[in-house]
């Protein structure tokens, strides 16, 4: 312990930052290897310990398990400061979870580093040299001498020198305690500060201190790689992907030497750095101009030169490496939660596949770090600082988000103690400066990288604001972004075909700048449609110390894009006034044929674009995206590029967004009932007035896989379900038998006035729940002359009394109180919870484009897996409007696929033995920030929560809800899936077909990661992927099928095949014109009825889209041999077995089994004529 | 099948195990002919009805098992036994559950109902037990949507025969069968399958004067009944039972209660009782209390979070951002 005191002693009284010391220092201790890393760890422990102690009055400062015990106290009173006990205790968890322990592990890195420092500071000085002295010097060695483009001059008047480094130094987020584990590698950075002897005054200018820089660099390769005792792995990077800063990779060599570290999991980065002030602040300024051109000195003088922003940023950030050590500790030390906030900004900007490096956005850990750092002070003469070190780590996080997503710093900069600075005009990186170390910390951003930074910043705002949930997974975990999730639209556009050398000096530049222009294109091109657009360019490898910089070859950029749901369809495309000359022309010039002279409906006469919303093969996004780049970069890259979007809008009828929503087909439908409702209120002669009259049917939200009325005029299959309720009456009878045939009479005079009144009506009453007397026995069928067919049934609010009456009745048997409760569900379910479920859902996929087609698309997988059956639409529907309405960490999905996409991955990590769906109907998407009034209170979500873990004491074993879904409209949360329904196997498939989908996409993401990477020519093109995939069942897994006849599957009555397309729908009207067909569906009847007939021995499967096949799987508990039962409930097949026989006792030990063979021989009875074959495993 | 028919045990718990022969099917092409078993005994249930004595049980009926066709089986195969009555355990679709009170309301009826569940109803003996609707009879009933209905699988079924001789007759035939190994065949009956579907469509609307008239007699049926309802109701209420209590059912006051008034009355009643005595944050000791209150609100919901926590630990180990 003494030790350890001294320890700190040591580093906090010294400049900082311990590493010197603790380098050099433990050298003592090589021997006694144990004992170092106990001193290591335990000086850690003691840190964290003394910080805990402030903050968590941890009794002992010892133990090593801090956290577990932290005291309740700690929770109850924290839970304001961190938003939720809920959030604050996964907050803890996942700290602890991602910081390196600081142990064995990481010691043998440590170990390894120490190594390097003393090779390093034993080379000896070279030097001064001349350019092709420097570079015969490596000529033995064949180390190669990583010059940035464009290369020096031959002719160069400057030395290339080296000398014994001021410093070798641990730097960066390791030392500092920031660094996060995750599964890639861990960085520990190592700054070797270049003596200050060996630079010029004026080795800023022209790339000098570069080559110098590049020089002193290879010597240390040289260095490393002469050491005859010590084995590392060396190859160049670039720092950042920054051409102009190559760095040393060292890793493990694997021989499991002294020296290997291949058990700490990570590399270990040397960097260079100049001495703090080689260079004058003035001259480095983001204005001035450190590369001057290749002309004459008088011109140069005369002309104005552009700042060179970029280069003074990078020679600057490495003259400040120190000073933002220095910085980032003293951060540390003034505010306890400092450290924790830097690590959850670390894992927040990773899960948004942020990084330092330029291609990735140019915002990583480093920048995170060093804004906290900045914003914790005050700025001079701006009031008090926008931190405080008070804040809890929590806190930090979110204030600095909430500073990106609000200051526009593209626009107003933000200057940090450096008034006199002034941001490049023509600069398009945002400005955050930082007037002591004299650097644009955000100079590495482009601006779409910016804009999406501010964009997710944006999101995770909102998200955090809301109060029902506690939003840490959306937050933290989830991996945000993954194209196929996050995006709408990808386009990838071969490198190769914008036509660039890559072998000359500019390709870097080129590169960046097409990359730039690419983005004011489309952004212009794309305007309000799109939110975000993130270009994605080639990832940079390492490369070898024997070689030059290689050239990149291929690779592909990957644009992704982000629509908003309410513009992105938008046909028309609004521009300049045709008097306002200018501005008219340039529109011109910008769309070439595509603009044209309009005149509208308001008089204005205006510049104007216009697509084709009919062309449904590609949705007007990629049109316009295909088009301008096609006019803007050629038409090489026009031909080689690859546009896809939406990519399982095609699995249904008009599932692309046509207009400004997404139920235009549903209008025809909705115009139907409209009119019903007009004309049966308009009857006179009904005793009583029709008080309400509802919808309650998928189709009547919008939500029916396939459309119920289409362009050739036939009669709709599936008549729409209404629900009406007259006035109130006394004269209703008081018994539920009895009013059920009251509704009867009602029926049948509604009937009878209606079809006088409209006498193109067909009307007719069916029959429905003959054996439940007590239930609703009747319906009226009414049916359009133009196609749409309804089904009226009479709500009689007196029914749920009467029956919860019954329920309570103690002198009703048994029986008679079971069949009043399914009643009583069956009311609930039918009047109340449908019809308002039906409005809701209305009312959300007005409001939300893309939620009619994602509900169809994600039915049509449900039942494409023959899953069907099992689950309610409502349900479904619940998990779909949970995507649009709880989108975090995304925006609400803008069209059919991301919708889908979003809500299976959600199913295949829905947890659902443990965790209720809860729908918060009243949050009005993160849009509608004002109307938080309906949102979910916790207390309410707390309920349901309750109640939910109270179904699952009362049936752990999941016999009657599995699934359990509420909303706020219905707390109860059973009302879809009460019943077993779906099974508990059911819903287990569920989750693994979600799971296997996820899987099928992850390669899609692997394959838009490997077109970055470019990789070898020779390697093989991965396909695209078919999005058809996801939906084809694997029959395998069932024990029988049972082939439908082609007559009487659906899937074929409704393509009948023929040759020409007169006679088919000559044939269509003919075959759907039969009032009798409507709602005739012989092989659905027959699955319901085997459903009924064999009750839990068999579990079916259909799809209810084609009904081509129906699939069945024995029930394993009945598959076995077992004792013999004269009511099995299954069809038994008697069997002696060997057993019984040496018993003699044969009677009592007879066992019986399944009758397979005679049950499927009953199934091919009862469906004779309707199955064409039967296939059995 | 022929393998394991050589296992199949004749008689099996005091039942002779009769196998039936299936038709062979288009749809199934099986080497050898499928069979089904039926397990067969004279009826003994615990409590005799007069029929007893001449019926047979069969359990694991066929699915597709009628009336008839277990009547032909017996007339046509096993010695020509005459059949009155099958009684099937179950249905598909169901028989309409009718309500009705527990046996003790009317102990005297209690047997007699318990045999008649799931049977053909007899009107004359309990309307008035029924405790919702009416028995319905031909001209009250709904039209059937089903010209037939099917068995749940492994069903069981009683076939009464006209005298007991023919009963005996046909035990004794079954077990000459099985003792033979003679072959016998269970013949479906014709109109299964599409034809059975396209039947119950058209049946599933039937024509609106069989409904108007249906509804009708119903209707006069139900006023009947409620009358008789009410007088037994009505009885309840005036006679104390054997501790001197009276029932309080349903019918004592002119109507039943409105919601509305209910409700209105109540929340007078909250009203009044919120004017009522002093305020709540009147007194310090009140004030302490309802923050204390708070605190432990507090600490027990943090407990409560943080076992949801643990638990979700312990269930998806541990925590740490998809890659």
């Amino acid at each position: 312990m003494r030790k350890e005191g001294v320890k700190e002693d040591n580093s906090s009284d010294g400049d900082g930052y311990m590493n010197e010391e603790e380098l050099t220092g433990s050298d003592e201790d090589e021997s006694e290897d144990d004992e170092d890393e106990d001193i290591a760890t335990e000086g850690n422990n003691g840190k964290l310990a003394k910080k805990e102690k402030n903050a968590h009055s941890a009794p002992d400062a010892k133990t090593k398990r801090k956290r577990q015990d932290a005291m309740p106290q700690d929770g109850v009173y924290t839970a304001e400061v961190y938003k939720s006990n809920m959030f604050k205790l996964q907050l803890d968890e996942l700290l602890e979870q991602v910081k390196p322990k600081y142990g064995k592990k990481e010691a043998s890195a440590e170990r390894a580093m120490r190594t390097l420092k003393t090779l390093i500071e034993q080379i000896p000085s070279r030097g001064p040299l001349s350019i092709p002295e420097a570079e015969k010097l490596f000529k033995s060695s064949k180390i190669a001498i990583p010059f940035p483009k464009p290369l020096p001059p031959k002719d160069a008047k400057y030395k290339l020198q080296f000398e014994r480094p001021a410093s070798v130094n641990a730097t960066g987020s390791y030392p500092l305690k920031i660094s996060t584990r995750t599964n890639e590698e861990l960085v520990i950075d190592m700054v070797v500060t270049m003596p200050g002897s060996i630079f010029q005054e004026k080795d800023y200018l022209n790339y000098r201190y570069f080559y110098k820089r590049a020089f002193y660099l290879a010597c240390i390769v040289d260095g490393l790689m002469s050491s005859k005792d010590h084995k590392f792995k060396i190859s160049y990077d670039c720092l950042n992907g920054n051409y102009l800063q190559p760095i040393i990779i060292v890793r493990p060599s694997g021989d499991g030497s002294a020296d290997d570290f291949s058990s700490a999991k990570c590399r270990i980065q040397i960097l260079l750095a100049a001495p703090d002030k080689t260079f004058p602040d003035n001259k480095l300024r983001p204005n001035s101009n450190c590369v001057r051109p290749k002309v004459s000195e008088e011109e140069s003088t005369k002309e104005k030169v552009s700042p060179t922003p970029f280069y003074n940023a990078t020679v600057q950030s490495d003259s400040s490496v120190t000073a933002y050590l220095k910085l980032l500790h003293s951060s540390s030390s003034n505010c306890d939660s400092y450290k924790d906030a830097c690590i959850l900004g670390r894992v927040w900007l990773r899960q948004r596949g942020f990084s330092s490096r330029l291609r990735k956005g140019g915002f990583g850990n480093f920048e995170w770090a060093a804004m906290i750092a900045l914003l914790l002070q005050s700025n001079h003469g701006a009031g008090p600082s926008p931190l405080s070190p008070g804040y809890s780590s929590y806190q930090l996080f979110k204030a600095t988000l909430q500073f990106l997503a609000n200051k526009d710093l593209l626009k107003t900069p933000y200057l940090f103690q450096a008034s006199d600075v002034q941001a490049p005009k023509h600069d398009s990186a945002p400005f955050f400066f930082d007037g002591p170390r004299n650097l644009n910390i955000l100079y590495k951003m482009t601006p779409w990288s910016y804009a999406r930074l501010r964009h997710e910043a944006k999101l995770t705002v909102q998200m955090l604001g809301e109060t029902g949930f506690d939003q840490f997974e959306p937050t933290f975990i989830l991996k945000v972004d993954s194209p196929v999730l996050r995006y709408e639209a990808v386009v990838e556009i071969p490198v190769a075909s914008l036509g660039f050398n890559p072998t000359s000096d500019e390709y870097d530049q080129s590169l960046i700048q097409t990359a730039r222009k690419m983005y004011t294109t489309l952004a212009r091109a794309l305007t309000d449609r799109v939110t975000s657009i993130s270009i994605n360019l080639p990832a940079e490898k390492n490369w070898s110390v024997m070689s030059t910089r290689p050239q990149e070859n291929g690779g592909n950029i990957v644009v992704s894009i982000a629509c908003d749901p309410a513009n992105a369809n938008r046909a028309v495309d609004h521009g300049p006034a045709a008097e306002n000359k200018k501005e008219a022309a340039a529109y011109r010039q910008f769309w070439g044929e595509k603009a044209e002279l309009r005149r509208f409906k308001d008089g204005s006469i205006l510049e104007s674009v216009v697509w084709s919303a009919k062309d449904t093969k590609s949705p007007i996004l990629e049109q316009i995206v295909s088009f301008i780049l096609r006019r803007h970069f050629g038409s090489q890259v026009g031909d080689q590029m690859r546009v896809s979007g939406d990519s399982f809008a095609h699995m249904i009828s008009s599932g692309r967004i046509a207009g400004q929503s997404g139920v235009v087909p549903f209008v025809p439908l909705m115009n139907a009932f409209a009119a019903l409702e007009k004309d049966i209120r308009n009857l006179e002669g009904l005793p009583l007035q029709i008080r309400h009259f509802f919808a309650a049917d998928p189709q009547l939200r919008y939500t029916s896989v396939n459309l119920p009325t289409s362009t050739v005029q036939s009669l709709m299959h599936t008549p729409a379900s209404i629900v009406i309720q007259f006035e109130g009456s006394g004269r209703w009878p008081d018994d539920l038998s009895a009013i059920q045939r009251t509704k009867i009479a009602f029926l049948l005079k509604i009937g009878e006035l209606l079809s006088t009144y409209r006498s193109t009506y067909t009307t007719r009453i069916g029959l429905e729940n003959q054996s439940q007397p007590s239930q609703n026995q009747a319906y009226l069928e009414i049916i359009l002359p133009s196609g749409p067919s309804f089904r009226l049934r009479i709500h009689h609010d007196r029914e749920a009394a009467l029956l919860e009456r019954q329920l309570k009745d103690k002198s009703l048997d048994g029986i008679s109180r079971e069949s009043a409760a399914l009643a009583l569900a069956a009311y609930k379910r039918n009047y109340l919870r449908v019809p308002s479920h039906t409005q809701t859902v209305q009312t959300l996929c007005t409001r939300f484009p893309a939620l009619s087609p994602s509900i169809r698309v994600t039915k049509k997988w449900f039942s494409s897996h023959l899953l069907s059956p099992h689950f309610a639409p409502e349900f479904i529907e619940l998990l779909v409007i949970r995507t649009f309405l709880q989108p975090h960490p995304w925006p609400v999905p803008a069209c059919a696929t991301t919708g889908f996409l979003r809500t299976l991955a959600w199913i295949s990590r829905w947890d659902w033995r443990h965790v209720p769906l809860i729908v918060d109907l009243g949050s009005s998407g993160p849009e509608g920030a004002d109307s938080k009034a309906n949102a979910m209170k916790s207390e309410e979500i707390n309920k349901i929560r309750t109640r939910f873990e109270a179904w699952r004491k009362i049936d752990p074993a999941l016999n009657r809800v599995v699934l359990f879904a509420a909303t706020n409209n219905d707390v109860e949360g059973t009302t879809w899936t009460d019943g077993a329904k779906p099974e508990k196997v059911v819903a287990a498939r569920m989750t693994a077909l979600a799971r296997a989908s996820m899987n099928v996409l992850k390669q899609e993401e692997d394959r838009l990661a490997s077109l970055l990477e470019g990789g070898a020519e020779g390697e093989k093109k991965q396909p695209a992927f078919v999005p058809d995939s996801l939906f084809i069942s694997n029959l395998q897994d069932y024990d029988f099928l049972l082939h439908v006849s082609p007559d009487f599957a659906r899937s074929n009555k409704r393509l009948p095949k023929s040759k020409f397309k007169n006679l088919e729908i000559q044939q269509s009207i003919q075959a759907n014109n039969d009032v009798q067909s409507v709602a005739y569906d012989p092989v659905e009847t027959y699955a319901t009825e085997l459903r009924a007939v064999y009750g839990d021995s068999i579990l079916w499967f259909w799809d209810s889209e084609s009904l081509d096949v129906i699939a069945g799987l024995w029930n394993p508990t009945m598959t076995g041999q077992r004792a013999w039962k004269i009511k099995a409930g299954w069809n038994s097949l008697p069997l002696v077995s060997s057993k019984n026989k040496k018993n003699r006792n044969e009677e009592e030990k007879a066992e019986i089994k399944l009758n397979k063979e005679a049950t499927l021989n009953e199934i091919a009875r009862l469906g004779s004529g309707l199955l064409e074959r039967i296939e059995m495993k | 099948m022929a393998s394991s028919k050589s296992k199949t045990p004749q008689s099996i718990s005091g039942f002779t195990v009769l196998p039936l022969t299936l038709p062979t099917l288009k749809s199934l092409p099986t080497s050898t002919p499928t069979t089904h078993y039926l397990y067969i005994r004279p009826h003994a249930p615990t409590h005799p009805t007069p029929t007893t004595d001449r019926s047979l049980f069969i359990a694991n009926v066929p699915i597709d098992a009628t009336e008839s066709s277990i009547r032909t089986l017996f007339a046509d195969q096993l010695g020509g036994s005459r059949v009155q009555t099958v009684e099937f355990d179950s249905s598909v679709p169901a028989t309409p559950v009718v309500k009705r009170w527990k046996s003790e309301t009317a102990p005297e009826k209690a047997k007699e109902v318990e045999e008649n569940r799931g049977k053909k109803r007899k009107r004359e003996s309990d309307e008035d037990v029924v405790a919702e609707g009416v028995l319905e009879d031909e001209k009250s009933m709904l039209p059937r949507t089903w010209d037939r209905e099917l068995r749940r699988s492994g069903g069981t079924a009683v076939v009464v025969f006209v005298d007991q001789a023919s009963c005996k007759g046909a035990m004794k035939e079954v077990e000459k069968k099985v003792k033979k190994g003679a072959e016998v065949r269970w013949v479906a009956e014709e109109g299964l399958g599409v034809q059975r579907y396209q039947t119950h469509q058209t049946l599933l609307f039937p024509a609106l004067s069989l409904l108007h008239s249906s509804i009708n007699a119903y209707l006069s049926s139900f006023n009947r009944t409620e009358l008789a309802r009410n007088r037994l109701r009505a009885k309840q209420r005036s006679v104390p039972d054997e501790d001197g209590f009276v029932t309080v059912v349903r019918g004592g006051r002119a109507g039943p209660a409105r919601l509305e008034e209910a409700e209105m009355k109540k929340v007078e009643l909250e009203e009044r009782q919120k004017k009522k005595g002093a305020k709540e944050d009147f007194y310090r000791f009140q004030v302490r209390e309802k923050r204390k209150e708070r605190e432990g609100e507090l600490r027990r919901q943090f407990e409560e979070d943080r076992r949801r926590v643990e638990e979700m630990r312990g269930r998806r180990g541990r925590l740490v951002p998809q890659s």
